[in-house]
């Protein structure tokens, strides 16, 4: 099996934290992927690393075998990448958003129309395309990120919480279109704290927490025993169990007081 | 008086007291600039009457009332926080009618220093021009009429302002406002001047359009009623009692708004931003093709559509007018003031990364190798130039024609050319070396705890950039001092040009390895506004 990603001995450490702490990964291609952990796990952070866009403090990472750092022109050609927590340039409207982005990857600027045309459509983006994207709402910025990492057709697509405060009619049409690309051959990597999203799309898993990878495998593999992937998970990350019933027995019952 | 009136008054004054019982500093200083404030107001009151029976006098306090309804409109928009009881979101939960609800607020308004100082002035200008028992009874319509409309004023455009404040066009238009502020007192200022030189007849054609419009039409209709023009003194009451009616149901309909729809951030403003822009972009085609024209196309649109850029561009592009083009009316300036455009505008180039925000990893993933950034970098210089240049040409020429040193023009504009080129290579390098957050909120242009970051760019750059033009500078100087010197002088323009354009293409050369082997750490840098 070939990677699509591989992690070596990742670390990084903002002052006295550690946020990733020594990640061994290997991530196969054509794969519908999931990174899970609770909040704080180090996704973000990761992700970053992988994409070139923070520097670690130590260790390797090669995309479609060639290292991040090394041979970024071979690299950044490959991925779509759709952060989270960073702005777009939103004082752009959502088609000029993407003739920008296409053109500065030196595509043609009739290919870049024709392709924002069709991305616009299918995100059901056409109605808005000519607001700016900092009126669009949640869903609707997730959708042009989504439409900018996918413009230029890459190898391998990492989506940071592609989902997160996304409308359901919104996150169908984003994992219609996910679900079509990987069916191509193309790998997802997708970052996630939401298991039944993770457990109904991805095919292959990779657990996070604390900086580390605590499962990594097929979702069956991952899974193993556990009724689902939020049971596998709570056990995982050692979770399982903390329910605190027991205190707020006041709370309910309607006897507002 | 209603319960809900004496309620709320009383707790606007219950407020005023708290305000002084907290801190003895706080009480200090409000009781000093209430001494300072009544003191003024008594020394205006005097004056005014003083006034009575000068010949402009009516001109004058038409136009005093009228700058007074000005300043109840325009405060406001910058204390928009600045009383607590008047203040409708804070009564939102209240199960409250609109209608009594205005009227406590509007009297609850009338309490305070303000509204006394407005009332003593008024009070002045109605001594000042009054004359006759008909008249002192219209003037004490008058003073209360005008007072509510002052009072009423604030509270729309207080009321409306927050409506504005919770729309994303509303929040862009606050980030201008300062602009406005600024440049209104240069007009302002300007505007005295002439007046002290030139006399108060001056006033009188403008008195002859103020004292139709409210608040001041209240005072032009005693100033009529004294001169025995009933007829025009109903008009211009009515005026003003209209304006009072109208300005209180603007104000009731937006505190009903405000108080039963959450807020209109982002569905008014999308409804409003639909219309089609595909027309605007005829421009973009005259831009190269590939990276250049891409990332010149995105920074001309920023200058417009981000309010922050907008801002910044101008200021510079306004300061760098002002100083030498004011300077050479008043025949104190020299015609080498015209390099002021060229080093404001150049300072546009400062920061660029940061000027991105966050949105700057779509640059950084496009960027692989220090070919693109020296294209990334050169683009940007680019569409700086596509506004300085002819803009800082006009400023050289103006300012040149108005001293009407002609033989000195070709020099200048070599300065500053050289002096464009200096401040883009500083720029550039500094952009990739020095990058700082500018947050997109509020009026603060650095992040907190990179202002010193921002130092280093800003100064350093610009006294490298003043060195890097010292051997223009020098030339220049050596050809003024020299016999014989201003027949080559015309030497400059080309050695300028020349030599600013190749500062300018070895800074980007230098800058752009620099941006490509740190583009996370640019990245950390501008994103934490």
């Amino acid at each position: 099996m070939t990677s699509a990603v591989r992690v070596r001995d990742l670390w990084k450490r903002f002052g006295q934290q550690v946020a990733v702490a020594g990640i061994d990964l290997d991530l196969p291609a054509g794969k519908f992927i999931g990174l899970v952990g609770p909040n704080g796990a180090g996704k973000t952070t990761t992700l970053s690393m992988v994409t070139g866009l923070l520097r670690p403090d130590q260790g390797s990472v090669e995309v479609v075998g060639r290292d991040v750092w090394r041979d970024p022109v071979a690299v950044k050609a490959r991925i779509g990448v759709l952060p989270e927590g960073l702005r777009l340039f939103e004082r752009l409207s959502g088609r000029e958003l993407l003739g920008y982005s296409g053109r500065l990857r030196g595509l043609p600027g009739a290919e870049v129309d024709r392709r924002a045309t069709q991305l616009l459509d299918v995100l059901d983006l056409a109605g808005a395309q000519h607001k700016l994207v900092v009126d669009y709402s949640t869903g609707m910025r997730k959708k042009i990120g989504l439409a900018t990492a996918l413009l230029h057709n890459p190898e391998v697509l990492f989506l940071d919480e592609p989902f997160e405060g996304v409308d359901p009619v919104s996150a169908q049409t984003i994992r219609g279109v996910l679900e079509r690309y990987t069916a191509s051959g193309a790998t997802v990597v997708f970052s996630s704290h939401v298991m039944e999203l993770v457990e109904s799309l991805c095919d292959w898993v990779a657990v996070m927490a604390a900086g580390r990878i605590r499962a990594h495998g097929t979702l069956e593999e991952v899974r193993g025993a556990a009724p689902s992937l939020q049971r596998a998970f709570l056990e995982l990350v050692g979770a399982e169990g903390r329910d605190g019933g027991a205190d707020l027995d006041w709370l309910g019952g309607g006897a507002a007081r | 008086m209603t319960a809900l009136t004496s309620t709320v008054v009383r707790l606007k004054l219950s407020l005023l007291r708290n305000g002084l019982r907290q801190s003895g500093g706080r009480r200090a200083a409000y009781v000093a600039s209430a001494v300072v404030v009544l003191v003024f107001a008594v020394l205006q009151l005097l004056g005014l009457i003083a006034l009575r029976g000068h010949a402009h006098a009516d001109a004058l306090v038409v136009l005093l009332v009228g700058v007074l309804g000005l300043g109840w409109a325009v405060m406001p928009l910058f204390f928009p926080g600045g009383d607590e009881t008047l203040d409708p979101t804070r009564l939102v939960m209240l199960p409250l009618r609109p209608r009594p609800l205005v009227r406590a607020l509007l009297a609850a308004s009338l309490v305070g220093i303000g509204p006394l100082f407005t009332a003593l002035m008024l009070v002045g200008s109605v001594v000042a021009v009054a004359h006759g028992a008909a008249a002192y009874v219209v003037s004490v319509v008058a003073v209360v009429l005008a007072l509510l409309v002052c009072v009423a004023l604030a509270r729309a455009v207080a009321a409306a302002n927050v409506r504005l404040l919770t729309s994303r066009r509303g929040r862009d238009l606050a980030v201008l406002s300062g602009l406005v502020i600024a440049v209104g007192a240069q007009v302002v200022n300007f505007a005295a001047q002439r007046l002290g030189t030139a006399g108060l007849g001056q006033l009188d054609p403008a008195a002859e359009v103020v004292r139709w419009l409210p608040p001041a039409s209240a005072v032009g209709a005693v100033d009529s009623v004294s001169e025995g023009a009933y007829g025009l003194a109903a008009g211009q009451l009515a005026v003003a009692a209209a304006a009072l009616a109208g300005l209180v149901a603007v104000w009731a309909r937006s505190l009903d708004r405000l108080m039963t729809a959450p807020d209109g951030s982002t569905l008014g403003a999308a409804e409003e931003d639909a219309r089609d822009r595909r027309g605007g972009a005829g421009w973009a085609r005259l831009l190269p093709d590939g990276r250049t024209g891409t990332v010149m196309e995105r920074s001309l649109r920023y200058v417009w559509r981000d309010p922050k850029t907008k801002a910044a561009w101008v200021t510079s592009l306004a300061i760098g007018l002002i100083v030498p083009v004011f300077n050479a009316v008043q025949g104190t300036g020299s015609i080498y003031f015209a390099c002021f455009a060229a080093g404001m505008l150049g300072i546009q180039m400062y920061n660029q990364f940061g000027q991105d925000t966050s949105a700057f990893w779509m640059v950084a993933l496009t960027i692989s190798s220090p070919r693109d950034a020296y294209v990334e970098l050169r683009a940007r210089a680019l569409a700086l130039l596509v506004i300085t240049l002819p803009y800082a040409t006009l400023v050289t020429v103006v300012t040149t024609a108005l001293l009407g040193d002609w033989p000195r023009l070709p020099e200048v504009l070599g300065l500053s050319l050289a002096l464009l080129g200096a401040m883009l290579t500083t720029g550039a390098w500094t952009s990739a070396r020095f990058p700082y957050s500018i947050p997109q909120e509020g009026y603060k242009n650095v992040a907190p705890g990179q202002t010193g970051l921002a130092w280093i760019s800003i100064f350093g750059g610009m006294v490298a950039a003043a060195l890097l033009c010292a051997p223009v500078i020098a030339v220049t100087i050596w050809l003024n001092v020299t016999v014989d010197g201003e027949l080559w002088s015309w030497v400059l323009l080309p050695v300028g040009a020349v030599y600013g354009t190749a500062i300018t293409l070895l800074g980007l050369r230098l800058a752009a390895p620099q941006v490509a082997a740190r583009l996370p750490e640019i990245l950390a840098a501008v994103s934490k506004g």
